[in-house]
């Protein structure tokens, strides 16, 4: 590790400790970037912290966390904001992402993220402190489109708006998660492709994939337990051909194969991105 | 808005069980949380089976990091424990970032209630206590400045690896199996127990003689060694005689080899193994807690 570069683009995998130590050990693979949760090495010493340093002499990471909790009425605490500031050093990463949520309530964490109200007061509130928290961190900060399965009362705006009017207001990036616009689009109706366009495609700085599944209700849920789904695949291609080149990431959290299985889906996303940033090219090559 | 909604949601995910069939139910909850009128009318037209998904998700999180951190434990209560864990959080819900702390969380929660509860074996705390450890101790953060290592001095206290913890059970329960079907019970038996991470990160654990324990108490403290040992010899009328003296010095030099004790101490035998006639006061204990195992 050296001083803090920019986030390549590609395909990177989300880093699981199923297989830390192929990544640490085994031959090169060909994987852009690794992306960890910070609060699974923060506030901890050990195995894990001192098996991540050694990633990360191997393979460029990134920093996504869970349990900012930027929507909540309570500030995000003092301490962890200090103590991921003193991680995302140590690790010298380029952005950090967190979710456009909430997870806590007063004093309790719920460990999920879950949906803020898409209400006029919610994006001033979010946008405000989405700032202080980039100052806070001392890097750039995005936030993450959440898959969300209820809503919070009345809709005082559609999702799309309301994500981009904090993206706007906030001017922080936007880390776009294609799959869960997806499921989004699938629990409750709307077109995937017409929220893109909603989306302020200027300010992503990176772009997730995941699998889902439908659960006994019909919902269907945001597991990363499972492939990416295919239209998910035709999605992402789509906002690449818009967006061009970008760090992507494949998540995978529950029911982790083999690694080689997940090296062979990065290499199958890697061969739609390139795809699709060629046309990208071509397509502004002919409007320049 | 967003504190009557959070607050709405919280008690939806962590507090009693909505049945979403239930109007007056349904309208109590609504009301205690002061939600406004219109927010009402779509959680109750289209919302509110949605959102009692983040029950499950919520509960199942949660319930997947205590089963990392206490699979035995929470076995061996089985619906008892459900009973408690509901309980733990209604009332108190966890308070970390960290989802390795809820085990933690919840112990010391259910460590003010179970006493009195006949349905809880009376060893269950300790065994609860002693599977946890492993998580607490793999993870325990490094200190950030170390002192720097002094000679030893009998008028001196000694440093102590962060991760070191001394464990005072009223019953074996490190001789209990692993497999969470068990239901052998541990004898009633005190066990002082020293866990700690060794320089490979490993989990290991020393069942300690009272003697051994009665001086590391002390030092863990930070008294100095020479009160420790007076007053661990004056505690258990031990003889401090030149085979106390010596046992106690091999102790010292053997977890000062395994990293436990910071300062550096030589070996009073020409051995570099852990041999465990070489510290008579400390015996390692063999599975079943395998070093190897990191992961939590």
């Amino acid at each position: 590790m050296s001083k803090r570069a920019r986030l390549p683009n590609g395909v990177g995998l989300g880093l699981r400790w199923e297989f830390l130590e192929e990544v640490v050990d085994g031959p090169a693979l060909d994987v852009a970037f690794f992306e960890v949760s910070p609060e699974n090495y923060m506030r901890r010493g050990g195995y894990f912290p001192t098996m991540l340093e050694r990633v990360a002499e191997r393979y460029p990471l990134v920093t996504h966390g869970l349990t900012l909790s930027i929507g909540a009425v309570e500030e995000p605490s003092a301490d962890y904001l200090a103590e991921l500031r003193a991680e995302l050093a140590r690790l010298l990463v380029p952005h950090h992402s967190d979710h456009l949520c909430f997870s806590s309530a007063g004093e309790r964490f719920m460990h999920d993220l879950l949906p803020l109200k898409f209400a006029e007061a919610n994006v001033a509130r979010v946008a405000n402190r989405a700032r202080r928290v980039e100052d806070a961190l001392g890097v750039p900060f995005a936030l993450e489109n959440i898959s969300y399965y209820g809503h919070l009362g009345r809709r005082e705006m559609p999702e799309a708006e309301f994500i981009a009017r904090v993206i706007d207001q906030s001017q922080v990036g936007l880390l776009l998660d294609v799959n869960n616009v997806y499921v989004n689009c699938l629990n409750h109706g709307g077109d995937a492709r017409e929220f893109l366009r909603q989306m302020p495609l200027d300010r992503v700085v990176e772009i997730h994939v995941a699998g889902h599944a439908t659960n006994a209700r019909g919902l269907t849920i945001d597991t990363h337990g499972s492939a990416v789904a295919e239209p998910v695949f035709e999605l992402l291609e789509w906002t690449l051909e818009r967006t061009g080149p970008l760090p992507v990431l494949l998540e995978r959290d529950n029911d982790v194969p083999a690694l080689a299985e997940l090296v062979g889906e990065v290499g199958r996303l890697t061969a739609l991105y390139a795809r699709a940033t060629q046309c990208f090219e071509e397509r502004h090559a002919a409007s320049a | 808005m967003q504190p009557a909604l959070e607050a709405a949601l919280a008690e939806l995910v962590l507090g009693p069980k909505l049945d979403p069939r239930d109007a007056g139910q349904v309208r109590a909850w609504l009301e205690r949380h002061q939600i406004p009128a219109g927010d009402q009318q779509a959680i109750l037209d289209t919302e509110l089976e949605r959102l009692l998904v983040y029950r499950e998700l919520v509960q199942s999180t949660l319930k997947g990091a205590l089963l990392r951190a206490i699979p035995r434990s929470m076995a061996r209560l089985g619906s008892v424990f459900d009973e408690y864990f509901a309980r733990f959080l209604n009332e108190r819900g966890p308070k970390t970032h960290y989802l390795r702390d809820v085990a933690g969380e919840l112990l010391d929660y259910m460590s003010e209630r179970v006493g009195s509860d006949a349905r809880v074996p009376d060893y269950w705390l300790d065994l609860a206590r002693h599977e946890a450890l492993h998580i607490e101790i793999a993870a325990t953060p490094v200190r950030a400045q170390r002192a720097p290592a002094a000679a030893l001095d009998l008028e001196s206290g000694l440093g102590f690896s962060e991760s070191v913890r001394l464990m005072r059970y009223a019953f074996a329960v490190h001789t209990l199996d692993d497999d969470p079907a068990s239901r052998s019970e541990p004898s009633r038996t005190k066990t002082d127990i020293l866990a700690y991470r060794d320089r490979e990160h490993d989990v290991r654990y020393l069942e300690l003689t009272p003697f051994a324990t009665a001086i590391l108490q002390r030092l863990l403290a930070g008294n100095s060694l020479k009160y420790s040992l007076i007053a661990a010899a004056d505690e258990l009328q031990v003889s401090l005689d030149d085979a106390t003296l010596s046992a106690t010095a091999a102790l010292l030099a053997d977890l000062a080899e395994r990293g436990v004790v910071t300062v550096p101490i030589a070996a009073t035998r020409d051995s570099s193994d852990h041999d465990p006639d070489r510290a008579t006061l400390a015996a390692e204990v063999t599975p079943p807690h395998p070093p190897s195992t990191k992961h939590d």
